[in-house]
Order: C-alpha cells, then sequence, then structure tokens
C-alpha cells in the first residue's frame, strides 16, 4: 500500500509534459511535415513493395498450416526468442528496443495526435498516467539497449557487422536514443514551459526523419521481417519445385519469387549468418549475407522482371559452389531468410543451363549417371561387399530395408560401419535386408542444382521401392535420410526412413551399458542430422551406454560442419582452409579419446583431418562403431567365469 | 561446317553381364545403356568446332528402339537433329553391314566432316570409322587428338605409339576417329533436355537401306575369360615376391 | 589363294617387337594350315636407303619368302599410300591370310584395306586354334571383360592383327629366305592426306591421365626423405611417380601428381600402389586402372580389396628388392 501511494505521488510531481496547445501555424507545419516525411518513406518503400508483389509468385506456397505460423510470429517476433538465444546479450538489448518499439506505438500516436489537439492520452488520468510511466520504464531499457548496440557496432566491432562502418546504423541509433531521451526528459519539466515544446518538437522531428529512413535502410526490417518470419517457407532448406518448361532455377531476375524477394528486403545485415558459415570461416569467397544483399542489390538496380544472370556482377558462381549446405546460415537468420533455397536455387540456376563448368562437377554428374553413384563405382563392388558381408537381401519379410547408400556400399570405412551397425540388428532381433539395386539418392545433385540427374535418381529409386515393397528403411547416412524423407516426396510418396541414431536410441534400453570409467567420447552433430533434422538427443542417448559423452564448442544447433555436405565431398580441393581440418582440431582439442561420428562423409572428412591436424589423434568411430564394441565387450563379459558366475 | 558425328549405344561400362542362352550375346535384358564413351568425345569435339566455326551437327546412330535415349542425349548437349537407323539385328552385322547403313543414311547429307570414336567399347574393333570413309570415298585419319579446321581442309594432330604425334592435312570432306579424354565432356542439362524435345529426329527403318552384303566374319561364341582369383596375394620373402611380381608384371599385364 | 602373309611394321629402319609377334602369329597359321608362311614391309626406294640391310633382318627369320613393297611415296606413312600399295601387292600374291601386328598404324588402314578386298578385319587378336578346317580367332570384347571366338566366313582373305604381347616373339624359328622386291603403281595426287614430320610434346607439365605406368605412394612412406626410392622404381618401371592425398598435402610431392577425388583421376595400364591404405577419395581416382599392384604391410588395408596383385610386406624392403627385378628384367 505504501508503495503504491508512493509511487502515486511520484507519478504527479514527476509525470509526462506535452504542451497543452498548438497553434494553427505549428499544426500546419506539422501536418506539412508528416506529409513530407511520408512521401520519404513510400517513395521508396512503394519500390519495394513493387518489387516483391510483382515477382514471380512461389509455386508451391501455402499458408497452411497457420497454426505454425502463428507461433512462429509469436515465438521469434513477439518473444525475439531466436534472436535472444543465439546472441544473448545483443539479442536482450535488441528485444529491449524491439518491445519498447511496441509500447511506444500508442505513446507515438497519441504524441500526433495532440499535435492536432487529438491526443487521446492523459498524463493526468489515471489509465494515461500508467501508460506514460509503463512507456518510461521501456524507454529506459530502450535507451540503455540501443546504446549498448551503438558501443558494440561502432567500438567491440565484430567482424561479421561487415568491415565498412555504417553511418546510417549510427543515425538511426542516436534518432532513437533521441527519442528516448526527449520522451523521459519530459518527465521532468512542467507541461506549460517552453522547454516541453522544444522537447515536444524535437520528438516528433526524430520520428519525421526517422520514418523516411526505413525503407532505405536495413531497417526496412521493421516493417517486413514479422511478414517474413509469417510467411517463411517453414521447412528447413525446402528446395521449391520447378514450375513448367522455363523454369530451371534462379537464372535471372524473373527467377526470383515473391519470397525471396520478400526475404532479401528483410535483411537485417546482422551477419549472424556470416558468422557460422564454414566456408567464411575458412577462407573463402562465400559469404551467405553478401548472396542475399546480391539478391536485394539486383531488385534494386534491374527488378524482379530482368533477363539479367544473377550470378555474375551481383553473385559470385565460385560463392554459390561453396556452400556445404550445412544450413547455419538459415538456422541463425533472425529475420527468416532462408538462404539456402536461394543458393541452391543459384545453382540450379547455373547447373540446369549449363552455365557452371567444373570437371569434378562433371565427373561426379555423369559417374551418377552412369553408375548410379557418386563415387563412380561399378555396380559389382556393391555386390561384392554384400556377399562378403552374408547382408541378408531385402525381400518384403523383414522389417527393415537396410539403406547402403553410397558410403556404405563403397567406401572402405562406410562399409565397416554397416558391418557393425548389421551387428546392432542382430544384437536386438531386429530383421533387416538390403536391396539387390541401389543408386544414390541424388543427395549431392540435389544441393549442387542438377534437377536432371536427380529427377533420374529419384525416379528410378522410387521404381525400386514400389517393385520391392519396402515401406520402413534405415540407412547410415543423414544425406540419404534427407534426401528420401524429403527431397524424393517431389517425384513420390517416399517410405518411412530413420537414421541408425534415431533406431538405436529407440532401443536404447535393450542395448548395453558400460557401467563405469566408459571412454570420453566427444560427439559431432553432422548437419543434416542436426539442424535438418532435429535429431541430437538420439546419437548422445546411445552413445552414453558406452561412454561419457562430451560436446565440442560448438554443438547441437550451432554444430561446425565437416566440410562435405552440398557435393563438395565431390568438389575437389576447396579454396582456403579445409573446414574438415578447422572442426577435427575442435573435436581433438576436447580431450575426448574417441570422436564420435553419425554420418559416413564426416566420417570420411575426419579420418584425413585428425591424422593431418594432430600427432596423436582421437580414434574416429561412428556411433554403430562404438554400440558394436560395447556390445562384443559385453558378450565377452558375459562369457568369463567371474560374470557367469554373478549371472547365474 | 556441317558435322556428322557417327555414335553408338553400348551397355554402361561396368555393368554385369551375363551371356544368353545362344551362347553368342549377352543377355540384354536388365542391362542400362548409355553413349558408347569414345562417341561421346567425338561429340564433345563436334560441338566445340561447331561453337568456333558455326554450322550444324547431326548426329547418327544405328540401333534399337531403346538407341532413342542416346539421340535425345546428344540432342541435349548441343546436337541440332539426328538421324536413327532402326534396327535389331546389329549383332548380326559386321563392320562392313554397319558401315554400308551408316553409309546409305548420310551419303545425302554431304557433311564437310564426319566424326567418331576411334572405338567401341562393346565389340572394340575400332573399324567403324574407317570403312565408313572407304564406303564414302573420302580420306580419314585415326585416333584424333585435335582438329583445328581450314579453309576447305583440316589439320589433325595424331597420335602415334609411345608419346609421339603427328599433325597431318587432309581436305575436306573427311572422317576422323576421335581419341578418348582429348576434352572435356560436358554434362547435359535440364534446358538441354527440354530443348532436345523440339529437335528433329529423322527415323530410317534398315529395310528402307540397301541390304548389306553377307557378313564374312561371324562370332561363333562368347564366354568368360579363365578367371584370374580376385587378388593374387604374393608370396615369400622381399626378393622371392619381387621376382614373381615381375613375372606377372611380364606374361600377364604385359608392361615390361 | 594360298599362304599366310605377315605385314611388318617399322620406323625409322627398326621393327617394332609387335611385328615379330606377328610373325610368330603367321608361322602359328602356317603351320596349322601347312600353307606358306610369308612376311613383307614397305619401304621408300629413294634417297639411298640400305634396303638389303634392311630386309635382312627378317630374312633370317624362318619364312617361305620375303618381300619389300618398295615406292618414293611409302616414305612417309599415308593411308592412301599403304593401302594402294598393299591392295595391288596383296592381288598380286594372292595370299589366303594376312597378318598385321595391331598397331596404331595397323589400326589406321587395315580396315580400309580388307573393304577393299569384301572383308573385315579381325582386330585385336589374343589367340587362334584350328578347328577341324577351320581357324578359330580369339578377340576381347567389352574392355576384356569377355572373349569371344571368331570364325571367318568370307571367300576372300582373311585380314587379322594380333595384339601386343598375345604371342611370344621369342618363339620365332629361325631359317633364311629370299627377299623379293616389289613395286606399286602410286599416283602422288591419290595420296589425300600429307602428314608432316612426328614430334613429341615438349616437356609439359606431369599429365598422369596419359601415363600407361604409375607408381603412386602414400602414407607409409613415413618421410619425405624415401621417396627417391620409390622415384626410382618409377624410372625402372618407366612410369609416372604419384601419391595419394596426405602426400601432396605435405608438400613432399606437388599437388598436380595427386591421384584421388581432389587430384587426378587415371587409368593406366599398371598401378602400383605403395604403403597407400586405399580411402575412398583414393580409390576413387585410381579404380579404372587396368592392373593394381599394391604393396603394404597391414594386410587388411582396403587398397588389396581394388588390387590384382599384392604383397604384404615392408615397403622398405620390398621396393627396392622390386626395383632391381625390374632392372634385371628390363636388361635381359
Amino acid at each position: 500500500m505504501n508503495n503504491a501511494l508512493t509511487a502515486h505521488a511520484l507519478a504527479t510531481t514527476l509525470h509526462y509534459a506535452e504542451p497543452p496547445s498548438f497553434s494553427t501555424a505549428e499544426m500546419v507545419l506539422l501536418a506539412v511535415l508528416i506529409v513530407l516525411s511520408l512521401v520519404g518513406f513510400f517513395r521508396r518503400f512503394d519500390r519495394v513493395l513493387r518489387n516483391i508483389f510483382t515477382a514471380r509468385k512461389d509455386p508451391d506456397f501455402h499458408l497452411a498450416p497457420i497454426g505454425r505460423r502463428i507461433w512462429d510470429f509469436f515465438w521469434e517476433v513477439l518473444c525475439q526468442a531466436k534472436v535472444i538465444k543465439e546472441r544473448p546479450l545483443p539479442g536482450l538489448a535488441h528485444a529491449f528496443v524491439f518491445w519498447g518499439f511496441l509500447a511506444f506505438a500508442l505513446v507515438s500516436l497519441n504524441h500526433f495526435a495532440s499535435g492536432f489537439r487529438l491526443g487521446f492520452l492523459d498524463a493526468d488520468s489515471l489509465i494515461g498516467g500508467f501508460y506514460f510511466w509503463f512507456a518510461a520504464i521501456f524507454a529506459l531499457l530502450v535507451a540503455v539497449g540501443i546504446a549498448g548496440l551503438f558501443v558494440r557496432r561502432f567500438f567491440v566491432r565484430p567482424i561479421w557487422l561487415g568491415r565498412k562502418v555504417s553511418i546510417e546504423s549510427g543515425i538511426i541509433a542516436f534518432l532513437i536514443f533521441a527519442l528516448m531521451a526527449t520522451y523521459l526528459a519530459a518527465f521532468t519539466i512542467p507541461s506549460t514551459s517552453a522547454a516541453a515544446r522544444g522537447l515536444w518538437w524535437t520528438h516528433a522531428l526524430c520520428i519525421l526523419v526517422f520514418l523516411p529512413l526505413i525503407p532505405h535502410t536495413k531497417h526496412l526490417h521493421l516493417v517486413l521481417s514479422p511478414f517474413t518470419i509469417f510467411l517463411s517457407r517453414g521447412e528447413f532448406s525446402h528446395i521449391p519445385p520447378l514450375s513448367g518448361d522455363e523454369d530451371f532455377g534462379l537464372v535471372a531476375g524473373k527467377d526470383l519469387t515473391q519470397l525471396v524477394a520478400l526475404q532479401a528486403y528483410s535483411c537485417v545485415e546482422c551477419g549472424r549468418c556470416t558468422e557460422h558459415c564454414p566456408a567464411n570461416n575458412t577462407g573463402k569467397v562465400l559469404n551467405p549475407k553478401e548472396i542475399i544483399l546480391g539478391v536485394r542489390s539486383y531488385l534494386n538496380d534491374l527488378g524482379p522482371h530482368s533477363e539479367e544472370p544473377l550470378l555474375g556482377k551481383y553473385n559470385s558462381q565460385e560463392a554459390a559452389f561453396q556452400c556445404t549446405t550445412c544450413g547455419a546460415c538459415e538456422y541463425q537468420c533472425p529475420v527468416g531468410i532462408e538462404h539456402l533455397p536461394v543458393i541452391i536455387g543459384l545453382r540450379r540456376g547455373a547447373v540446369n543451363t549449363g552455365a557452371w563448368e567444373d570437371d569434378h562437377g562433371t565427373k561426379l554428374f555423369l559417374a551418377l549417371e552412369r553408375n548410379g553413384n557418386a563415387l563412380g563405382m561399378s555396380s559389382t563392388e556393391r555386390d561384392k561387399f554384400i556377399k562378403k558381408q552374408e547382408l541378408p537381401i531385402f525381400d518384403g519379410s523383414q522389417e527393415y530395408c537396410l539403406w547402403l547408400g553410397c558410403m556404405g556400399a563403397y567406401d572402405p570405412q562406410g562399409r565397416e560401419i554397416i558391418a557393425s551397425f548389421a551387428k546392432v540388428m542382430d544384437y536386438l532381433g531386429t530383421s533387416y535386408g538390403v536391396l539387390k539395386k541401389e543408386k544414390c539418392t541424388g543427395d549431392p545433385v540435389r544441393r549442387l542444382g542438377n534437377d536432371l540427374v536427380f529427377q533420374q535418381l529419384a525416379e528410378q529409386n522410387l521404381e525400386i521401392m514400389k517393385q520391392q515393397k519396402v515401406t520402413r528403411i534405415v540407412t547410415i547416412c543423414p544425406h540419404c535420410v534427407r534426401t528420401i524423407a524429403k527431397d524424393w516426396q517431389e517425384y513420390g510418396a517416399s517410405p518411412e526412413i530413420e537414421h541408425h541414431s534415431e533406431f538405436m536410441a529407440r532401443y536404447q534400453d535393450k542395448l548395453p551399458r558400460i557401467s563405469e570409467n566408459g571412454p570420453s567420447i566427444v560427439y559431432h552433430d553432422p548437419c543434416y542430422l542436426g539442424r535438418y533434422r532435429g535429431s541430437y538427443d538420439q546419437p548422445r542417448e546411445v552413445l552414453a551406454r558406452s561412454g561419457k559423452v562430451i560436446d565440442p564448442p560448438r554443438a547441437r544447433e550451432r554444430s561446425f560442419c565437416c566440410g562435405a555436405g552440398g557435393g563438395l565431398a565431390f568438389l575437389g580441393e576447396e579454396s582456403g582452409e579445409r573446414v574438415s581440418h578447422v572442426r577435427a582440431r575442435e573435436l581433438a582439442a576436447t580431450g575426448a579419446s574417441i570422436v564420435g561420428a553419425a554420418c559416413p562423409f564426416c566420417n570420411t572428412m575426419f579420418r584425413d583431418a585428425l591424422a593431418a591436424t594432430s600427432d596423436a589423434p582421437p580414434q574416429l568411430l561412428d556411433i554403430a562403431q562404438i554400440t558394436a564394441q560395447t556390445i562384443a565387450a559385453q558378450s565377452i563379459a558375459n562369457t568369463t567365469p567371474s560374470n557367469g558366475a554373478q549371472n547365474a | 561446317m556441317k558435322i556428322i558425328v557417327a555414335i553408338k549405344q553400348v551397355p554402361v561400362r561396368d555393368s554385369t553381364l551375363r551371356i544368353d542362352s545362344s551362347g553368342k550375346w549377352i543377355d540384354e535384358d536388365d542391362l542400362s545403356y548409355e553413349i558408347n564413351e569414345p562417341d561421346a568425345y567425338a561429340l564433345e569435339e563436334a560441338l566445340q568446332l561447331k561453337e568456333k566455326h558455326d554450322g550444324e551437327v547431326i548426329a547418327v546412330l544405328a540401333g534399337p528402339e531403346r538407341g532413342s535415349q542416346t539421340i535425345r542425349e546428344a540432342l541435349a548437349k548441343g546436337a541440332d537433329r539426328a538421324i536413327h537407323i532402326e534396327c535389331d539385328d546389329l549383332a548380326s552385322l559386321d563392320t562392313l553391314g554397319v558401315a554400308s547403313r551408316l553409309a546409305a543414311a548420310i551419303k545425302d547429307e554431304k557433311a564437310d566432316l564426319i566424326l567418331t570414336g576411334l572405338q567401341s567399347d562393346d565389340l572394340g574393333l575400332g573399324q567403324t570409322g574407317v570403312v565408313l570413309a572407304e564406303l564414302l570415298g573420302i580420306p580419314h585419319a585415326t585416333i584424333i587428338m585435335q582438329v583445328e579446321a581450314g579453309d576447305g581442309s583440316i589439320k589433325v594432330k595424331r597420335e602415334l605409339e609411345d608419346g609421339w604425334f603427328q599433325h597431318v592435312q587432309m581436305p575436306l570432306p573427311a572422317l576422323l576417329t576421335i581419341q578418348s579424354g582429348i576434352s572435356k565432356l560436358r554434362y547435359a542439362t535440364l534446358m538441354g533436355i527440354k530443348k532436345a524435345k523440339t529437335k528433329e529426329v529423322r527415323r530410317i527403318a534398315a529395310g528402307d537401306l540397301p541390304q548389306a552384303a553377307t557378313p564374312t566374319v561371324t562370332l561363333a561364341r562368347i564366354y568368360l575369360p579363365e578367371k584370374k582369383k580376385e587378388t593374387q596375394m604374393i608370396e615369400g620373402s622381399p626378393n622371392e615376391a619381387a621376382a614373381k611380381l615381375v613375372e606377372k608384371l611380364k606374361f600377364e599385364v604385359r608392361v615390361i | 589363294m594360298s599362304g599366310v602373309l605377315v605385314i611388318l611394321e617399322h620406323k625409322g629402319g627398326s621393327y617394332n617387337r609387335m611385328s615379330w609377334e606377328a610373325l610368330a602369329a603367321g608361322q602359328q597359321i602356317a603351320v596349322a594350315s601347312g600353307q606358306p608362311l610369308s612376311a613383307a614391309v614397305l619401304v621408300s626406294n629413294e634417297g639411298g636407303s640400305d634396303l638389303e640391310s634392311f630386309t635382312g633382318e627378317f630374312a633370317n627369320k624362318k619364312l617361305d619368302k620375303g618381300y619389300r613393297v618398295e615406292h618414293a611415296l611409302l616414305k612417309d606413312y599415308t593411308a592412301d599410300g599403304y593401302i594402294s600399295a598393299l591392295e595391288q601387292f596383296i592381288k598380286k600374291i594372292d595370299p589366303s591370310f594376312i597378318v598385321f601386328p595391331h598397331t596404331y598404324q595397323v589400326r589406321d588402314f587395315a580396315p580400309r584395306l580388307a573393304a577393299r578386298f569384301g572383308q573385315v578385319l579381325l582386330a585385336d587378336l589374343v589367340g587362334l586354334r584350328k578347328e577341324g578346317d577351320s581357324f578359330v580367332f580369339v578377340r576381347q570384347l567389352f574392355q576384356g571383360k569377355l572373349n569371344a571366338d571368331y570364325r571367318h566366313t568370307g571367300s576372300g582373305p582373311c585380314f587379322v592383327s594380333v595384339q601386343a604381347g598375345a604371342f611370344r616373339a621369342e618363339s620365332l624359328e629361325a631359317g633364311s629366305a629370299s627377299v623379293e622386291a616389289f613395286a606399286p603403281e602410286l599416283d602422288a595426287t591419290a595420296i589425300r592426306s600429307k602428314p608432316e614430320a612426328p614430334f613429341r610434346e615438349a616437356a609439359q607439365t606431369v599429365d598422369l591421365s596419359s601415363a600407361p605406368i604409375i607408381v603412386s605412394v602414400g602414407r607409409g612412406i613415413k618421410e619425405q626423405d624415401n621417396l627417391p626410392m620409390v622415384e626410382e622404381l618409377a624410372a625402372a618401371l618407366g612410369g609416372e611417380l604419384a601419391a595419394s592425398r596426405p602426400i601432396c598435402d605435405n608438400g613432399w610431392l606437388p599437388m598436380e601428381r595427386q591421384v584421388g577425388s581432389s587430384g587426378q583421376t587415371v587409368s593406366p595400364k599398371l598401378y602400383l600402389a605403395v604403403g597407400i591404405s586405399g580411402a575412398i577419395q583414393h580409390l576413387v581416382g585410381m579404380k579404372g586402372s587396368k592392373t593394381v599392384v599394391a604393396i603394404n604391410k597391414d594386410e587388411n588395408a582396403p587398397i588389396f580389396e581394388v588390387a590384382d596383385y599384392g604383397i604384404v610386406g615392408d615397403l622398405f624392403e620390398v621396393v627396392p628388392a622390386l626395383t632391381e627385378a625390374v632392372k634385371k628384367a628390363k636388361g635381359a
């Protein structure tokens, strides 16, 4: 009670001061300024809107499911969850500014209304008084937040914000700070004073200057990003189908869709994508932020109907083909930009029209066309392996079809993983069989944008699935999982598929557990299992039965790519430092005795990288190999007399 | 420059081959087919010549219906039109028979240059091109690494053995068999495949061509060569193993 | 129509080994068919070349007759010149079999020559035998994956060429034969192609993709200082030196010598892998090799899966021994 009284007393002495009345001249001036400001805003914003609305429609856009969209909007926009989660301090500062803006919407409206003697919030009324105070708390938070962001941008200067200092950001920060300062200062003076009138006008001017700046700067995200987030495709790395005979991907401006245009204009240039990009972090040309900004500049200069190629002046082909499709950029983006459909779209445009010329790429495409596997091996090699390993052939009677994948069928390490996983399945008593014929799922060509070969592979495989009546698949390769589960759907209904980590996690209770003193295992989240599929806990649960699981510094959603994805494993030597080396050093530095992998591509990348970067590298094993070892150790333990006695 | 490329469709390299019940040919069920790889280089050379000198590239293929897939790929890669000699009896013809069909189908085209791969991946005879030149009465050169087209004549680089080469000049029209690997093959693109749909393919029934002479060589039987062990492990002391290996290199691998 | 005629090939007066192998094949046919054997060589009769000594070399083989097909226009090889000269010559002596070594030059003219007689060349034979009254000629199909028996059923002469190494030149019997000259009528204007002098490519950057023999070294070599040992083996075999990625990564060999998915793709006749375990990145670069030999101390190394011949052992012992053995075999 006492507190409330004190607060009330304060409120009456310190309350928001607005000039009680405005002269006609002032009103005319205000009206002119508002009109000028709005004209400044719309002259630019109109162009932006036209570029977005007249762009090509997204061929597979559906508003449903609306629930997901509302949730995304609530969580990512209103709660600022992603912004805060990925960069807590600046994220919180940003959230304060954002919430402050929401709180100030009413205050600002009232501000201009009162300039025309139409004010609806009365500082002396209970509601008005409360609201002004409520807004004042936010004003404080905004002022602190924006000052913090200002210091970060102009003094700390993280490199991913760009090397060039953004003057406009400084001006905007100053305006926001001034808005808050003028608002708070108005609590300390009587409303009839000349100072109150001065503050009122300064505050109004700040808003009127701010408004036209919005569409000219990255602050366009204030207006657009709520829509961008609400309208996002929603699926990670969703690659839209090509529509009609003239669609080859993102070749020129005419191929840019409304969503791409909207996203390009929403970019806030925060550089989170760049900060997490494995290519950019290892000295390559690719900068996902610049890809998006390149599209934006293209739209600004040439519009969404141009025939001018997108790759060239505005975006570099070299950069587009350095992407491992790890998806860190898309995952990180706080304003709902989906980088992968853009980067893969650019690749499709280049590959589907033959503009991309690359010896290794051509070799890969020809190998897939001819041999049906990315390694260009003869399918008889696969037959030999199946025979040697005595893998049962799938005949429809087994529970699972065990999909080998190119790595499982041809790579010596991949074969070991298959052999180990087969042992685990045998141990669990799950029946399985492998297909006599199996082609590459098409993952590398899907990511490299070769729709012709991808379609061939998907259709041929779907035909095999139908013939063999395959309904449930388990595989060791997250790339196969993703491609079968999502990408094949463009050409038919794909069977149910599961990664072996998910399978083993479901049966974890039946798997043996090393009681104590297990080895320390550092687990590397494969991009296509983690970010693409959200399976973070299952592999850890499986590994926890065989040892102590530790995370490297960058883990789970922030896992750092091995460098193999996006078809890059087949594209020859990379420029700059090898992605795999950076990650291998990070994994080795944890001091773990085992690196636990869950993807045969990661495995093959780390094999060389660990040996090259460390004199005594940790052992590199797939989770299936680790589990199979634990099973073997247990069965030995069970047959020794002492244990036997215990069991008896 | 009008260029004809003679291409052949062969089973995909690395196919698992089974001998059919007649014992005279392979079981064609279940096989996938592709363009004979040396012919792919001939096509590539033709396309590059066209890009340099303008003109037209015409692909010609003799074979059954499944050959249209290979024709479509050639068109997708950039050939302007194609001629498909439809026949199911290729295996019963000898080189002279095949070449005479090709000659009959293309002689009215009056091409400046005829290209083909230096040999086929299946039969490996390496003669169809040379015999075709004989039937058309035009000069030829084989195992060509490079082609420079001039006015009414060409200069080619022939590969000789042991790292030797030779330039040869000859008048047009002429026929060349192209060495594999002399350039980078292009990949088929979605755009190319879509464009190929609108390109002309002239189909000629083998019956409409002059009857080929009776074959002078016949394939009596095909069979698996004596199977060598998958991996022969050579045992013994280093000196013994080395001596044994040299023996193999000399008489089995024939590289010494 | 009778007799077996072998067409020998020479360059600048020296015969290549394949000519003698073709002669060995010819002897085999002659013996089996009971027909006389003759051999011929095409030479230029101008410029004071010592034609007698030139043909002397084959006159001391077991032959019934030797021929020199002589004409000034046969100085440099041209398909038109050779075909015309041989057409006249063959018509004159009318053999039932004409045997060639399967050289690049023969591949260039022999099919066309055969076509003049309405025949097809049975090319690249790996074997032959007599069955009943006729011969069975063995050649390979599908890059050696299958063998095929062919029979000659036409009425004209039978043209065959034999694969390098398929017949043993060592088995040739000695003898003596008279050598006769034959002068075809050749018209310079009918020779349409104008050959220039053969040349070798100027020393270019390493081109592993066309090398017939490659000796490739991997991590098992341990130190850069050990490389010369492998280089010596490559030199003895007349092959190129290559490496797996770790070697090139370390800068021990230039990147252009790297075989594998990020380096070169090679398909030599012989690929000798020394101390290479066989990671998939390496295997995809060399899987097209005709013959793979692996030397590795780990008997479970994946490279042995793709090898045709394997030696499990210490490369520091095996490689020098192999170099010596190769040198000895070549010297002999």
